[in-house]
């Protein structure tokens, strides 16, 4: 099993490897002349009026904690769909169980509306 | 031939430096290939969008504008990278290269044909998910190290909409694992033949549906490219990279988008398989035989059918609003994809596998 | 030394060097950066001891779920680490209290009978997502039950903690637009042609 990850590692790698390269390409070959107006972050050709750093609404960081829980869920599926053969009916009934109770939760999200997006 | 090569470099070097030797040819021999597809479906995409918009697209560089990449290229690598006065300079520059790891990685593990994979790994659709789930990283470090409004505001848009869409895809794969057993793609390929008619694109047409669809919001292509938004941030993410790391955005960007062509594909289309899988009198004849028969091509022919899909939406559908992307992935997709899994693990249960 | 050894020290280094600059480095944001890197290492090394489906699933859920909300919250909140060191000396006494007790506590937990397995599974099984699939449904399925209770929980748990209504969003509710009917929205009126004395 080792063996098959080495390549994958080789891969990754060889992926940073080649960003790096184009990057430095990129460094070398292009010029360099920096100035104030150049370098200010965009805003619509106005100078920046407040600083970029702002407060977010806490809703995006409601979604992530919800993909968390639901990631966790599709972990948990991976292994069972790939035995569906050999745990037999018990074990389907079993994830049907947890993924009611899983489903119960979702549709409290629903109602509650920390799905909406206002 | 690769044990060609490992005769002529085990005389010289010592086992392990062949063995990692060798692997790197077969990595190369992936990569280059890949990045002339990124390279011409750009071109494509310009042609195709040009062609739908009753224009030529470009058709300067080259014959009928096909050196038109090469040309892009080249422009960008002389191109200043600007760096941001107030940016972090070292998450600005490693952001691209953790977009384009993870992007160009995921290949790995794609078989192109019977027995042609690189790494034959058992799990090799989790390490896929796995690997997907990066791909946020290189985004999110990229809009919060430039210091700019638009890029931050894209970053956290395209965050939460890429981990939306995850949950939505990784149960449309769960479906997938449920009529093939294996986690492998090589085996979930397999699982599919015999004719047209056993691949999972008919079982699990709505998942195939909601694969899709995610994987175009995971690109963050049109009409899910609220990331980018041109008339409202400008750019997204990348609005203050310009040069070879805007473009290696671009290239990640690219290669994702054939990621995903090629893993639906093999997935729901039976990959490499043949069409006329089971017509002996097809496959048989001498020479077209080839043609009809299993082959990498199948592959080619069915993602570069997807990526026509991706330009094809890009052309047809106007962008929609943020969201009501959050409710399509949540609202829709994934209860979609829940009531696939119960009424699949129930006909399971009931010993009836239509896919077989 | 072996070539799975060379590994091994390789991502045992950069596990250790990326845990000691979590904890040291200063900003909030490369500290975020490390702890990602060294969960990503801890999971090669679960790769090399060839816990395959434990390995990415820990990529999957710790760097490619937890982390993400990690750096959302940190790069987002605009946190502000001055006011964090001060009072450094005051609460010392209190952290080394506090690590002196995990530390005790996990040399119970680790030395107590679960732990001490006699012969290791050697070697692991060739598909360990199979193997760990084939009893965690049937033989574990009681726990596995309680953690949908737990995750459920999790999830009223955010929504109560963080879910907001804000008063001044304009919503816009689509299954009622589409819903909308020719009525409700077009009024037609029978009205007499205008002439020129009218106006």
């Amino acid at each position: 099993m080792l063996g098959e990850y080495l390549p994958i590692l080789v891969f990754l790698a060889v992926g940073f490897g080649l960003a790096v390269v184009l990057l430095g390409l990129g460094l070398l070959a292009g010029p360099r002349r920096p100035d104030a107006e150049k370098d200010s972050p965009f805003e619509c050709g106005f100078p920046a009026f407040e600083d970029s750093r702002i407060k977010f609404d806490v809703r995006y960081y409601l979604v992530a904690i919800l993909f968390i829980i639901f990631d966790l869920e599709i972990a948990f599926l991976f292994p069972w769909a790939i035995v569906l053969d050999t745990i037999g009916v018990f074990g389907i009934v079993a994830m049907g169980i947890f993924l009611t109770i899983l489903i119960v939760g979702f549709i409290y999200e629903w109602k509650k509306g920390a799905l909406e997006w206002e | 031939m690769m044990e060609i090569l490992a005769n002529f470099f085990g005389a010289f070097l010592p086992e392990w430096m062949v063995t990692l030797l060798i692997i790197l040819i077969k990595v190369v021999a992936i990569v280059l290939p890949l990045i002339l597809l990124v390279a011409y479906a750009t071109y494509a995409e310009r042609k195709i969008i040009g062609f739908m918009q009753v224009r030529v697209g470009p058709n300067r560089v080259g014959f009928k504008g096909l050196l038109q990449p090469f040309a892009d290229m080249f422009k960008l690598i002389f191109k200043e990278i600007v760096i941001p006065a107030r940016s972090n300079r070292f998450l600005f520059l490693i952001a691209p290269l953790l977009a384009m790891g993870p992007a160009f990685a995921a290949w790995a593990v794609i078989p192109f044909s019977d027995g042609m994979v690189l790494a034959d790994v058992n799990a090799g659709l989790l390490f896929l998910l796995a690997l997907t789930s990066l791909g946020v990283y290189g985004v999110i470090i990229a809009g919060w190290a430039s210091n700019s409004k638009y890029a931050q505001l894209s970053a956290l848009r395209i965050g939460a909409q890429m981990v939306s869409y995850e949950i939505a895809m990784g149960f449309a794969l769960v479906g997938v694992l449920m009529a093939s057993g294996s986690l492998n793609l090589g085996d979930i390929v397999r699982a599919q033949s015999g004719s047209i008619f056993s691949w999972f694109v008919w079982p699990l047409f709505g998942l195939f549906l909601v694969y899709f669809i995610s994987g175009v919001a995971e690109t963050n292509r049109a009409p899910f490219d609220v990331a980018e938004g041109e008339s409202e941030i400008v750019a997204g993410f990348h609005v203050e990279y310009s040069g070879m790391a805007f473009s290696i955005f671009f290239l990640a960007e690219y290669a994702n988008m054939w990621l995903i062509a090629a893993l639906t594909s093999l997935m729901f289309l039976g990959g490499w398989l043949s069409p006329f899988q089971g017509l002996t009198f097809l496959t048989d004849m001498p020479v077209l035989g080839r043609v009809f028969g299993d082959g990498i091509h199948w592959l080619l022919l069915k993602a570069s059918f997807f990526m026509l899909l991706f330009f094809w939406f890009r052309a047809t559908f106007p962008r929609y609003r943020y969201d009501q992307i959050m409710r399509l992935g949540w609202k829709i997709l994934i209860p979609i994809t829940l009531v696939w899994i119960f009424a699949e693990g129930l006909a399971i249960a009931l010993g009836w596998k239509p896919w077989l | 030394m072996t070539f799975e050894q060379i590994i091994f020290y390789l991502f045992s280094a950069v596990l250790v060097a990326a845990a000691v600059g979590m904890v040291t480095v200063r900003s909030p944001v490369y500290a975020a950066l490390c702890l990602i890197l060294s969960f990503f290492t801890s999971a090669a090394l679960w790769l090399l001891l060839e816990a395959e489906f434990l390995g990415l699933v820990l990529v999957l859920v710790y760097v490619g779920a937890v982390m993400v909300l990690f750096l959302f919250v940190i790069m987002m909140l605009d946190l502000n680490t001055d006011p964090l060191k001060e009072g450094l000396v005051k609460h010392a006494p209190v952290g080394f209290v506090v690590a002196a007790v995990i530390a005790v506590e996990m040399i119970l937990v680790l030395q107590s009978a679960p732990f001490q397995i006699a012969t290791p599974l050697n070697p692991a099984p060739a598909n360990n997502t199979e193997a760990l699939g084939a009893i965690l449904y049937t033989d574990y399925v009681y726990p596995f039950e309680i953690a949908a209770v737990i995750l459920v929980v999790a999830i009223i748990a955010a929504i109560t903690l963080t879910l907001r209504r804000r008063p001044d969003s304009r919503k816009q509710d689509i299954s009622q637009q589409v819903q909308v009917k020719r009525a409700d929205r077009v009024r037609l009126v029978k009205m007499k042609a205008e002439t020129k004395e009218q106006a």
